[in-house]
């Protein structure tokens, strides 16, 4: 049989053409003995890290390349030889792609002139007489073009073929047989056409045109090859592809070299750094502890030569620092003594015991990986930053590939088999957003759609083949790639969706599969929560604090958190996490870092929390091997740490550092792609042979493999149990002004601002109405009279009515900080208002001080007359006094939710309590003092709909009531008997029992009410399954 | 007392309801576009699981998958509106559907037909036994209903929206209308929100104020329509027409019996019928020639064209197609000729030089002379098809439209309609194979290798077999 090189082959990455991914096209094309394998996709190299990667598992040699076809229809094929000529692919690709809108890209002739001579180039003539293309592409492309035949059983090809070596003979080039392969094999058709219907947005059944005759675009055996191609055209694709010996491992990724100073290398400037650093963090002297990680980390970096990453990072927390912008560093790299010294983070790495191989390892030359968080609101200025200091050509933001998900897939399948929108939303529905697992039956049945009916098993199928598929490439929100030289050196660059961007077309795991610089710059709201309230502290002249220097291990603070007392506060807020505080009664710094890493679908399903807890309490031995204490100890010997599977598997399985990595990485992807089985055999021998007991090690296994992806690493829980403290203690002890910061940095965490208002006033902090005499944009605080010493009261601010314009209440603030407001009229007048906002300020019920009720407010609102200059000063015309009645407490409690989303009159539940009391309902309050077991009935407010995929179809709903929320389970039957009532209650009546264990509480739902019609028009808002 | 307010709440699903086959159904009319989908109506038992008018499908679906979905046919509630004003028409000179939108156009609010009633009291009243019988009609036809007399019609429709069966004079419209709540009082919906959020909530509250302080406050529409309630002005209103429809007779003085000597008369009928469509710048699309006998009921002659026509000479020749087509009975007293479809007509443009030879006839007209002398069926337009399977790439098709052909291959002219297998000797190949693997979305996937080849008796035939395999084969079409 004759030797086979493909040389023209599409995989997932031409988006919604390619119907098979470079895994499957390189097993494939080991299988059929293909010499080598090109992957060509079209304009694009989004996909050729992840087709290296398949090549080094195969073994079958890849060559680089892409398809092209320019403005004026002519087709190419580009191959990549070497160094010099892959840039040059990287470039005309970033022209290509820059000149077009994103998605498309534009190619003329002019831009294939210049190309280096070692690009050679595939000619897919348009017919067999285009003479005049091929002469133009040999005289470009001397001795280094060919003519591509491709042949697929179409009508007649024996002429085809004969025409077509006529043709190359003719132009005088020699001609190669090529596959122009769009799937590994040929049942992969039915996908095929289906992404091509896709991609131009109809049907298969009307796609005709657009379609393949048959599916021979697939790898071919070589024994078919051999049969239409004669043997001459298949030794020439050996022939190209020997030429072709470029691998993507050669590329040389140069750190940015100019944040060193002239009279330094990287390694001297780091150290002087670290030195300064060190200095300015230990006043009183260096502690030895910390010394010795500093020499030994700073000859890490220096060995594996990483200073410039160290030094990128530390530039950019230097910048954002020097404007006052709040952030901090993550990452087991980023908890390191250096990073402490440099200023990336705040945690003292001598007092954590990290696991700094994780990042830097001597045996993979991989990059450290730093994210850094930045306040949300400020993060576009870092990133601007960057821009501006290393420039577009050197700086850009990294992809995400976005991939189909079960919604999006089975949404696209069933609109190309032409199911009419009714059906195609009603089969959308059967699939959960984001899991990429395959439609099941029942919820098909449930939908009313037959599942073993011809079209849907056709839906079922293609929607299975077609999940995680790539759609389309867009920007990641912050990973920034830096370089020495341009980057189109090294990859394609594209633009982004957002003006002013422009991406990189790889994602961060393939930048990692090549070593490429990467720091992720993020955004996070706490940070932005807590510097305004450091702010405003600091302004009003209560307190002077940063985040450094909030008194650490304050009893209080811990006090205040094992009581689930922490609406607002970062990461141990959300139902789950308050569900767990009581049991866990954090008392340490270190109890906060397994807190945040606890509660995380990994540690439930690997079935890592009740031990703990049993541990803690002390029902159960903690036992582990001595020899493992220092892995084992700080978590009683349950692994809740990616960190910690590590060092098992090194300390207990004989791994090294870089295999333990190669761990983390099987065990975030085993769920998708497997391979985690061969790393079972190796720890299990691994421990048996260390005399480890195989129940232990059977059970470790099982641990690890429930953490699956979702495990959390301890370096990036430290960081937010930073965060989680510093929130707390400001919420223990600043109430007032971490409330009110927190409304000001929405949105925000989990809680509505209302929620955060009502959990202020439950802590006895005076909130006052939105008033046009006194509020800003922001929520403001008010100390009475002017005595700092004491809590002061939240004033609403003026962005919390809904639909409020910035720079109106700018204007109201300058005219009234000018002159007080005499009455509606001096105050629409001086601060500019039109219509819309008067009547927002008239609905708001923030004209109060100067008109009276709402009704009044309106009224008067609506006389005021737009006036013109010249008569500014002349008084508004007298007219007849109108009596109006006057607004109900109902009618008030509507329209504050409406507008402002908030009341700071009586609670809605305090309102019907009499009507509710006659029907039976207990309020939280008196539900708090209730024995467990008991049966009780209590109504409130539905504050969240949960349905957690770790809890097996239970649903977690927080009812909300004058006096406080109470959490209620409903088991999956009662949630599937009584569906309608629960999705469509705003006010809900829970019969059920009351269940307590160590202070966490919970209602057993038995039966649901609906008695939303009692709270009619009331805007209540409920956040629905997130 | 003059004006009575029919209101129609639920004319879409009504108008629905009165031909679905299970009206007891869960049944909802769908609108919108796809990517958000609104239940625009809804019957009763559709309402008790819980639906709303105006709710996305999505969340309808949400909340229970047990319902029929109709789309929302916004003609047909037009068709029903003008169904029920000429009913109306028979009670009164003076029927208006105006008052129908007052809610808003895009709004699901209700229809309403008002009528002059005073006038009609003599004939129909009085105004109890007159609203019985309104009642009892409207009933019979399938539509639910509100009824509400006053002395002007706005007032009547405004009433309508809070009452049913409220019959108000002149002395008593302040009281009605000042209790009426000011949502219901026809406002626009800002006017209306405004009102209430002053805590205006009966228009008895906003009479009492100074007119001044309203005009001051609100746009100038507002005082005239208040005034208009109260009779204090007067707003004319649109009145129903009946429509037009073409209908003329003409009588024979002795019987006929050839239905050549009916082609005199048959020319002045469509003469007329062409003046007519001229006249109002129409077209016909079908029309019905009624041949009147002596005895025997009449026999019908009907006439359709597959465009809108008005040239008087074509629709004689079409309509003289059909008459020689059609079996009388008996012989002729009388020639009627009832046009109801009259839709618009665009005119082809005539070139001023036209080269066209006297006697060709133009291609439209032959086509229909052709259906006309052979029936509907015989004469089919083709047209093409974008499908890889040649059974489907083309297709018998009334109406004939532009499609995006396929590069194929040589493809036979005759193309057997099923293929047969290949009998005799094997066939001498001449080029393929072509592979065509295709059509799995609807169950007719195909995997074939097709030859060119050439008979024993040296035809060119057309055979598959299937893919990689040699033979057997089967016959697909023959080459010219």
């Amino acid at each position: 049989m004759n030797a086979y090189a493909e040389l023209h082959c599409l995989s997932a990455f031409s988006f919604q053409r390619g119907a098979s991914s470079a895994r499957e096209l390189f097993a494939r094309a080991k299988a059929m003995g293909y010499s080598a394998l090109a992957i060509t996709d079209e304009c694009t190299l989004a996909g050729i890290v992840r087709a290296w990667e398949a090549a080094r598992e195969t073994g079958i040699a890849l060559i680089v390349g892409s398809e092209v076809r320019l403005t004026d229809g002519l087709k190419l094929v580009l191959l990549v030889t070497n160094q010099d000529t892959y840039s040059a692919l990287c470039h005309l690709i970033t022209v290509a792609r820059r000149a077009a809108p994103k998605g498309e890209y534009k190619l003329s002739r002019e831009q294939l002139v210049d190309l280096p001579p070692g690009l050679l180039a595939l000619w897919i003539p348009a017919s067999t007489d285009a003479v005049a293309d091929g002469q133009w592409l040999r005289s470009i492309f001397p001795d280094r073009c060919w003519l591509a035949i491709e042949l697929h059983r179409g009508p007649d090809d024996a002429i085809r073929l004969r025409d077509l070596c006529r043709l190359a003979e003719h132009v005088g080039m020699p001609a190669v047989a090529a596959g122009d392969v769009h799937m590994h094999v040929r049942r992969r058709r039915a996908l095929q056409d289906t992404l091509t219907a896709i991609r131009h947005h109809t049907t298969v059944a009307e796609a005709g045109a657009h379609l393949f005759a048959n599916g021979e675009r697939h790898l071919r055996t070589r024994a078919a090859l051999s049969a239409i191609y004669p043997p001459e055209l298949l030794a020439e694709s050996i022939r190209i592809a020997q030429r072709c010996t470029f691998a993507l491992e050669s590329l040389r990724y140069t750190y940015p070299r100019e944040l060193v100073p002239d009279d330094h290398t990287p390694t001297t400037w780091l150290r002087e750094l670290a030195e300064t650093g060190a200095r300015w963090r230990w006043p009183d002297g260096v502690p030895e502890r910390a010394r010795a990680l500093i020499e030994h980390e700073l000859a890490l970096i220096a060995e594996l030569g990483y200073e410039s990453y160290f030094l990128t990072v530390h530039d950019i927390v230097r910048f954002a620092r020097s404007r006052g912008i709040l952030c901090q560093g993550r990452g087991s790299a980023a908890n390191s003594a250096v990073c402490f010294a440099l200023g990336v983070t705040e945690i003292d790495p001598a007092r954590m015991n990290m696991l700094f191989e994780r990042f830097l390892s001597r045996e993979r030359n991989e990059p450290p990986d730093i994210d850094i968080d930045f306040e949300h609101e400020r993060r576009e200025e870092v990133l601007q930053y960057v821009f501006d200091r290393y420039g577009r050509e050197r700086a850009a933001l990294t992809a995400v590939a976005s991939c189909y998900r079960g919604r999006s897939a089975i949404r696209d399948v069933a609109k190309a088999l032409g199911l009419p929108p009714d059906q195609v939303n009603a089969l959308a529905s059967t699939m959960d957003r984001w899991s990429a697992d395959a439609p099941m039956p029942d919820y098909l049945r449930e939908r009313g759609f037959d599942p073993d009916s011809a079209v849907m098993r056709r839906v079922v199928r293609l929607t299975n083949e077609l999940i995680d598929f790539p759609r389309h490439l867009s920007q990641h929100p912050g990973g920034f790639v830096i370089s020495e030289y341009p980057l189109h050196t090294l990859v394609p660059v594209e633009n982004a969706a957002m003006a002013d961007r422009t991406v990189i077309q790889w994602d961060k795991d393939d930048l990692d599969a090549l070593g490429l610089l990467k720091v992720d710059c993020l955004a996070l709201g706490m940070l932005t929560a807590i510097r305004k309230t450091l702010d405003t502290l600091r302004r009003s002249g209560r307190r002077d604090l940063s985040v450094a220097t909030i008194p650490a291990d304050d009893a209080a603070t811990y006090e205040m958190i094992g009581r689930a007392d922490t609406v607002g506060v970062f990461q141990i807020e959300s139902r789950a996490q308050m569900a767990m505080l009581p049991r866990l009664k954090p008392r340490t710094f270190y109890d906060l870092v397994i807190e945040v890493a606890i509660v995380r679908p990994g540690p439930i399903q690997g079935d890592m929390v009740h031990p703990y807890l049993r541990r803690r309490k002390g029902l159960e031995p903690i036992d582990y091997p001595p020899d493992l204490k220092d892995v084992f100890e700080r978590t009683l010997g349950v692994p809740l740490f990616q960190e910690q599977v590590m060092r098992i598997a090194m300390q207990a399985a004989g791994y090294s550092p870089g295999e333990a990595d190669e761990l983390r990485r099987s065990m975030a992807a085993w769920k998708r792609r497997g391979g985690l089985e061969p790393h079972r055999e190796r720890l299990i021998d691994g421990m048996l042979a260390r005399g480890y007991p195989q129940a232990f090690a059977d059970k470790l296994f099982e641990q690890i493999k429930g953490f699956g992806s979702y495990g959390f690493p301890e370096s990036h829980a430290a960081s937010f149990a930073l965060l989680t403290y510093a929130s707390c203690w400001l919420k223990c002890h600043e109430p007032a002004a971490f409330a009110c910061a927190v409304i000001n940095s929405m949105p925000m965490g989990f809680y509505t601002p209302d929620q955060i208002l009502q959990d202020a006033r439950r802590h006895g902090i005076g909130v006052r109405p939105v008033d046009v005499r006194h509020s800003d944009w922001d929520c403001t605080l008010e100390f009475a009279h002017g005595d700092i010493t004491t809590q002061p009261a939240i004033r609403l601010g003026l962005c919390l009515i809904k639909g409020f314009a910035h720079d109106v209440a700018q204007r109201i603030q300058t005219a009234r900080d000018a002159q007080a407001f005499i009455d509606i009229a001096d105050l629409c007048r001086r601060a500019n208002i039109d219509r819309r906002h008067q009547d927002l300020l008239a609905d708001a019920d923030a004209l109060k001080g100067l008109v009276g009720h709402r009704h009044r407010a309106r009224w008067a609102i609506r006389g005021v007359e737009a006036q013109l200059p010249l008569f500014a000063t002349a008084p508004s015309s007298i007219e007849p006094r109108v009596m109006l009645p006057a607004p109900s407490v109902g009618e008030n409690l509507r329209a504050d939710y409406a507008l402002t989303g908030t009341t700071l009159g009586p609670h809605p539940l305090a309102l019907l309590r009499g009507e509710l009391t006659a029907q039976r309902c207990q309020s939280s309050a008196q539900l708090a003092r209730v024995e467990p077991g008991r049966r009780v009935r209590m109504a409130g407010l539905v504050r969240l709909r949960q349905r957690p995929q770790t809890t097996s179809g239970v649903t977690f709903l927080t009812l909300e009531d004058e006096y406080g929320m109470v959490n209620v389970v409903i088991w999956r039957d009662l949630a599937q008997r009584q569906r309608r009532v629960l999705l469509e209650s705003q006010l809900l009546v829970v019969d059920g029992s009351i269940e307590r264990e160590d202070g966490v509480q919970h209602l057993i739902a038995k039966r649901l009410q609906n008695l939303s019609p009692l709270l009619r028009g009331l805007d209540s808002v409920s956040r629905d399954f997130r | 007392m003059r004006w009575a307010c029919l209101l129609l709440p639920h004319l879409a699903i009504d108008g629905v309801l009165r031909r679905h086959p299970s009206p007891d159904a869960t049944l909802v009319l769908v609108t919108g576009p796809a990517h958000r989908r609104v239940l625009h109506a809804l019957n009763d038992k559709a309402r008790a699981a819980g639906l709303r008018a105006g709710m996305s499908l999505a969340a309808a679906q949400a909340l229970t998958p047990h319902f029929a979905c109709i789309e929302y046919d916004a003609e047909a509630v037009v068709r029903h509106r003008q169904l029920l004003a000429s009913w109306a028409y028979r009670f009164s000179s003076q029927v208006s559907t105006d008052l129908s939108d007052a809610i808003g156009p895009d709004s699901i609010g209700p229809d309403a037909i008002v009528l002059e009633v005073g006038q009609s009291l003599n004939l129909f009243g009085p105004w109890p036994r007159f609203e019985a019988r309104l009642r009892e009609e409207l009933t019979a036809l399938g539509f639910r209903h509100r009824i509400v007399a006053a002395p002007n019609p706005q007032a009547a429709r405004v009433l309508a929206n809070a009452h049913d069966g409220l019959a108000v004079d002149d002395n008593r419209l302040d009281t009605a209308l000042g209790n009426l709540p000011v949502e219901c009082a026809g406002l626009d919906a800002d006017i209306a929100t405004a009102l209430v959020r002053m805590g205006l909530r009966r228009l008895r509250q906003v009479f009492a104020l100074p007119r001044e302080t309203l005009t001051r406050r609100f746009p100038p529409t507002l005082l005239p329509h208040l005034d208009v309630l109260r009779g204090r002005q007067v707003q004319p209103l649109d009145t129903y027409r009946p429509p037009d429809k073409f209908d003329t007779r003409i009588e024979f003085d002795h019987e006929i019996e050839s239905s050549t000597a009916l082609l005199f008369p048959l020319r002045r009928l469509t003469a007329d019928l062409a003046a007519f469509l001229a006249g109002r710048d129409g077209g016909v699309q079908r029309f019905v020639l009624r041949l009147e006998h002596e005895s025997d009921a009449c026999t019908e002659v009907p006439v359709g064209l597959l465009a809108p026509e008005r040239a008087a000479a074509m629709l004689f020749e079409l309509a003289r197609g059909r008459l020689e087509q059609a079996s009388i009975a008996a012989p002729v007293v009388g020639l009627r000729l009832v046009a109801r479809e009259l839709p618009s007509f665009v005119p082809v443009g005539r070139d001023l030089f036209d080269a066209r030879p006297q006697q060709a006839v133009p291609w439209e007209q032959l086509r229909e002379r052709l259906r006309a002398r052979l029936g509907d069926d015989a004469a089919t337009g083709l047209s093409l098809q974008a499908d890889h399977r040649p059974e489907r790439a083309w297709r018998n098709d009334a109406a004939p439209r532009k499609a995006a052909t396929l590069a194929a291959g040589p493809r036979p002219g005759w193309l057997l309609q099923r293929p047969i297998p290949w009998r005799g000797s094997p066939p001498r190949i001449l080029a393929g194979p072509e592979r065509v693997e295709t059509g799995w979305w609807d169950g007719g996937d195909v995997r074939r290798d097709y030859y060119v080849v050439e008979s024993a008796s040296g035809q060119r035939a057309w055979v598959y077999c299937a893919c990689g395999e040699v033979g057997p084969y089967m016959l697909h079409g023959w080459f010219a």
